[in-house]
């Protein structure tokens, strides 16, 4: 069953006098089944953070509904949405938004003491999930003294400590170097064996490549999909890179 | 052209940053009008030829150092903070090609025009409130005014040599700033990751002893003669004290709350503790200036105001009596009971008849150092210089001895005392003493003690404890003193032996009692013989009260004009500590909402620390405030004010009027926060 259902999704945004409108999203539609790991990917400027910011309920379509596991997130009020990003949603950003007032134990821990969880409660949630992301040891540190990789495995540990239906990333690998960035694709990938559902936005071929799905959208509107099936990362790589050729020439693919 | 185009970089940069330079321009403006306003008051004919002007022009000259001293290290804390700001421009510029010979032209002009608006602005504005503000020192010091309008050249040759030298320095600091660093560190000054806050317990602990320390000596002084030098510890304790809290105790402080988990990880409590701690850390030097500039402003504005309005009081209390007349006679033998009574005829005829109160008496009377019953008259000296202590000089006394007879004369009682008997009154307290004796005379047994004094004395007399004694034998007795003092042969101890002739004289006018009191020493001293007496003098309130309204109003119009610069300093560093963390918490902002919190956590997170940001220093200016109060009311005393009802109500008018104040300008540069968050939320 799917655990998210994006239909006919439109964003239109007006400028503060009203006399320019831009269509950021014409009309999406798609599905995530629950366990899918998907990549959305596109140009700059067509349309994937005004997405993720509608799946997030950051912001409000212009028409349309996103539906999350059953619920339709642009019905729930502005007060409330808040709180139930916080329970139900998990977000890591390209360029990490951790707060430097915190340290890394602290950051993690911020969803969970804005839900009102207890500090005992709090340690046992952590402790297993450090030790996966490997974060144990830096716990007591500072953003500013750990390095881009590091912070980013707490942003994670952050993301996912309350158990989220759906992990939301925004170019997670944007601000790191190779290396990192292939310890967070594989543990995203890990992640999502573990039966996590993932959508990433990126443009990035390689952090695509790790995905079960890739999703294409231009001029605001799906274009493509890609489906991984038995295809090897290497596989998914090359194919991606084919459709983007194939995209940037401005062909179609029917 | 060349010229043109840094001129233009430098009004472009300060047009772009007007945010940040109006405040500071207007600052700069405010300072160099009020150092005008005093500098030409200091100097004005019209004070120096006034009555007590003297004084005054030395008030004020006091004054205008103090605001000097005070704008030189305020434009250099407003200036580096300006510079910090515009280290991203001068770094960006040094990355677009310009070296810094070029950065530093930019500089020189941006001060060039700083200076010149500001010492323009405020020398325009100095010459118009200059007049104002004579009228209205002149008029609170009860003296006629005339309403010429001067410019002073000396005044305006003044601020700009002193105004353009703060700027000249102020230039150099700036290049020299340039000069040290590197463009990317330029570039990047603002973005450096920030080291957390440690909790330093040794200076907090510091701060707690000292602030109680402080508090202590500033509460146990007793003696208001000491108390000036031990005072001064104590402000200078308070204020290592103030910086000490604000910027140790306060981290360490928060560090506490965060090891307390229970507390720590609640929602209310988790996002303003945590940030709290680097804010305070950024902010507790110009925290701990509020406090001590509020503390200040409230203590001199509280201070001078009681002085002012209870002004009266401490007149009355130096000149108990409208006329006093004292003759002085180089011995005890010169005098005569006739002197007296010639006076007081005088007195009597010379006003109409219309004295009141007529009080005449012999009255000798010394000073010392006081055990047990004994006034040491030769150690006295040494008590009286500043290395004296409180305890050394709450030992020394002043004594009088007044002739039984005149006691009679002017209580109207009898009383019989046989030699070597005295009736004794004290100011303070009650003589507890069987005896009282000096080295080198007879002892005095005491047979009783008086509640009310025989005659008023002033409050000069009273500063230390004074005894009054009442003996029979009051023409002996004093030559026996007289003699004891001579032999001692120390310029420092004296004695004097009067014949006093106090009077009141009701419904008279101030002018015609000054009249009247010259006429009385004329005719006085036209009559004298060879031997009795040496010289007279006298003493009108009438003509006391000028000199004492010349000297209360001034250090009242000092208090109103520091406290508007004061105010006006602590004013901007409140609106630049807004602004700097408007720019700090926009960031963080953004990210607290993508994480989950709406937009009213963060508002009440974010207003409860702004509000005990704001708060914390004038809650701690308050605390200070009441612990200077028994210091503020002893020196009060010492200028003769003793009304306590009255200082109270200064001291919480003018609390309440601060904190009205306060909360304006909070309210004024809340908005200039909200208004820089809220550019980046969404």
């Amino acid at each position: 069953m799917s655990i998210l259902e994006v239909r006919d999704l439109k964003k239109i945004y007006t400028s503060r006098f009203g006399t320019q409108q831009v269509e950021a999203l014409r009309r999406v539609s798609f599905s995530v089944e629950r366990g899918e790991y998907v990549a959305v990917m596109g140009e700059s400027g067509s349309g994937k953070t005004t997405l993720l910011n509608l799946l997030a309920a950051l912001d409000r379509p212009t028409s349309g509904t996103v539906l999350l596991d059953g619920v339709d997130t642009s019905a729930i009020p502005e007060k409330d949405a808040a709180a139930y990003r916080r329970d139900h949603l998990g977000f890591v950003f390209q360029e990490f938004n951790l707060l430097d007032t915190f340290t890394l134990e602290d950051n993690v821990y911020l969803p969970l003491v804005l839900a009102g969880m207890g500090h005992a409660e709090l340690e046992q949630r952590l402790r297993p999930l450090a030790e996966k992301l490997g974060i144990s040891g830096l716990l007591k540190k500072y953003p500013y003294e750990v390095s881009g990789g590091q912070k980013q495995r707490a942003a994670v540990a952050r993301a996912l400590i309350t158990g989220p239906k759906l992990l939301l990333a925004d170019e997670p690998t944007g601000a790191l170097d190779s290396r990192s960035t292939d310890e967070l694709l594989s543990l995203f990938a890990r992640v999502n064996r573990e039966g996590q559902t993932i959508v990433m936005v990126t443009h990035s071929v390689k952090a695509a490549s790790h995905a079960t799905r890739v999703l294409f959208i231009r001029d605001g509107e799906v274009f493509h999909q890609l489906y991984r099936g038995k295809d090897s990362n290497e596989q998914l790589y090359q194919k991606i890179s084919d459709t983007l050729t194939v995209l940037a020439t401005g062909g179609d693919l029917g | 052209m060349k010229t043109g185009f840094y001129l233009r970089l430098a009004l472009d940069g300060m047009k772009k940053n007007r945010r940040l330079y109006l405040p500071y321009l207007l600052t700069c403006t405010g300072m160099v009008m009020m150092f005008y306003i005093l500098y030409s008051l200091a100097y004005s004919p019209v004070v120096r030829e006034m009555r007590g002007g003297a004084v005054m022009a030395m008030i004020l000259l006091l004054g205008t150092v103090v605001i000097a001293v005070f704008a030189l290290l305020f434009l250099l804390y407003t200036n580096s903070f300006l510079a910090r700001r515009r280290n991203r421009e001068f770094g960006l510029y040094n990355v677009l090609g310009m070296n810094k010979r070029n950065l530093g032209r930019i500089l020189l002009w941006e001060t060039l025009l700083s200076a010149l608006v500001s010492i323009l602005g405020g020398l325009a504005g100095g010459l118009l409130f200059a007049k104002l503000a004579e009228l209205f020192l002149l008029h609170m010091s009860g003296c006629e005014v005339g309403y010429a309008l001067r410019v002073e050249p000396r005044s305006i040759a003044a601020a700009f040599l002193f105004f353009g030298a703060i700027f000249a320095l102020l230039l150099l600091v700036s290049l020299a700033r340039v000069g040290i660093s590197r463009p990317l560190d330029l570039l990047k000054s603002e973005a450096a990751g920030e080291k957390p806050p440690r909790a330093n317990w040794v200076f907090a602990l510091a701060g707690v002893l000292v602030l109680g320390g402080a508090y202590y000596l500033a509460v146990s002084i007793q003696a208001p003669l000491t108390a000036l030098s031990l005072f001064f510890v104590a402000v200078l304790m308070v204020i290592l004290a103030t910086y000490l809290l604000f910027i140790a105790g306060s981290v360490t402080l928060c560090r506490l709350l965060q090891k307390n988990k229970k507390y720590y990880y609640r929602s209310a409590h988790f996002v303003s503790v945590s940030s709290m701690a680097f804010r305070m850390k950024r902010n507790g030097a110009g925290l701990a200036s509020i406090c001590i500039l509020a503390t200040m402003v409230l203590v001199m504005l509280s201070s001078t105001s009681c002085l002012y309005f209870g002004g009266e009081d401490a007149l009355r209390s130096e000149c108990p009596y409208d006329v006093s007349f004292s003759l002085l006679y180089p011995s005890a033998e010169a005098c005569s009971p006739e002197d007296g009574e010639r006076l007081s005829a005088l007195a009597h005829e010379l006003t109409g008849g219309r004295e009141r109160d007529l009080t005449a008496a012999l009255l000798s009377g010394t000073s010392g150092y006081f055990e047990d019953g004994t006034l040491i008259l030769d150690e006295f000296s040494r008590f009286v210089d500043l290395t004296s202590t409180a305890a050394e000089l709450d030992r020394v006394r002043s004594v009088f001895f007044l002739p039984l007879e005149d006691y009679e004369r002017l209580t109207g009682r009898e009383v019989s005392l046989a030699p070597g008997e005295a009736l004794v009154w004290a100011s303070k307290g009650t003589y507890g003493y069987g005896g009282f004796t000096v080295p080198g005379c007879r002892t005095l047994r005491v047979a009783g003690t008086l509640a009310e004094a025989p005659l008023r004395f002033s409050a000069s007399d009273t500063l230390v404890v004074a005894y009054c004694f009442v003996i029979p034998d009051w023409q002996a007795y004093t030559a026996e003193l007289k003699s004891a003092v001579d032999a001692l042969e120390d310029p420092l101890i004296s004695m004097e032996i009067l014949q006093v002739c106090n009077f009141d004289l009701p419904g008279v006018g101030d002018e015609e009692q000054i009249r009247m009191t010259e006429e009385i020493g004329l005719a006085m001293t036209d009559g004298k013989e060879d031997g009795g007496w040496v010289s007279l003098s006298s003493k009108t309130r009438a003509a006391d009260r000028s000199d004492f309204f010349s000297m209360y109003g001034s250090l009242f119009f000092l208090g109103v004009i520091l406290s508007i610069v004061f105010v006006a300093a602590a004013a901007l560093i409140i609106y630049y500590k807004q602004l700097s963390e408007g720019y700090e918490d926009q960031r963080r902002f953004g990210i607290m909402q993508k994480v989950g919190m709406t937009r009213v956590e963060i508002r009440s997170a974010v207003d409860s620390q702004v509000l005990t940001v704001f708060f914390a220093p004038l809650l701690l200016a308050g605390v200070h405030l009441a612990f200077a109060f028994p210091f503020v009311q002893k020196i009060v005393r010492l200028f003769g004010v003793t009304n306590t009802r009255l200082l109270i109500l200064t001291n919480v008018l003018c609390f309440l009027a601060f904190a009205l104040f306060y909360v304006f300008v909070y309210r004024g540069t809340a908005r200039a926060y909200y208004a820089i968050v809220s550019e980046g939320e969404g």
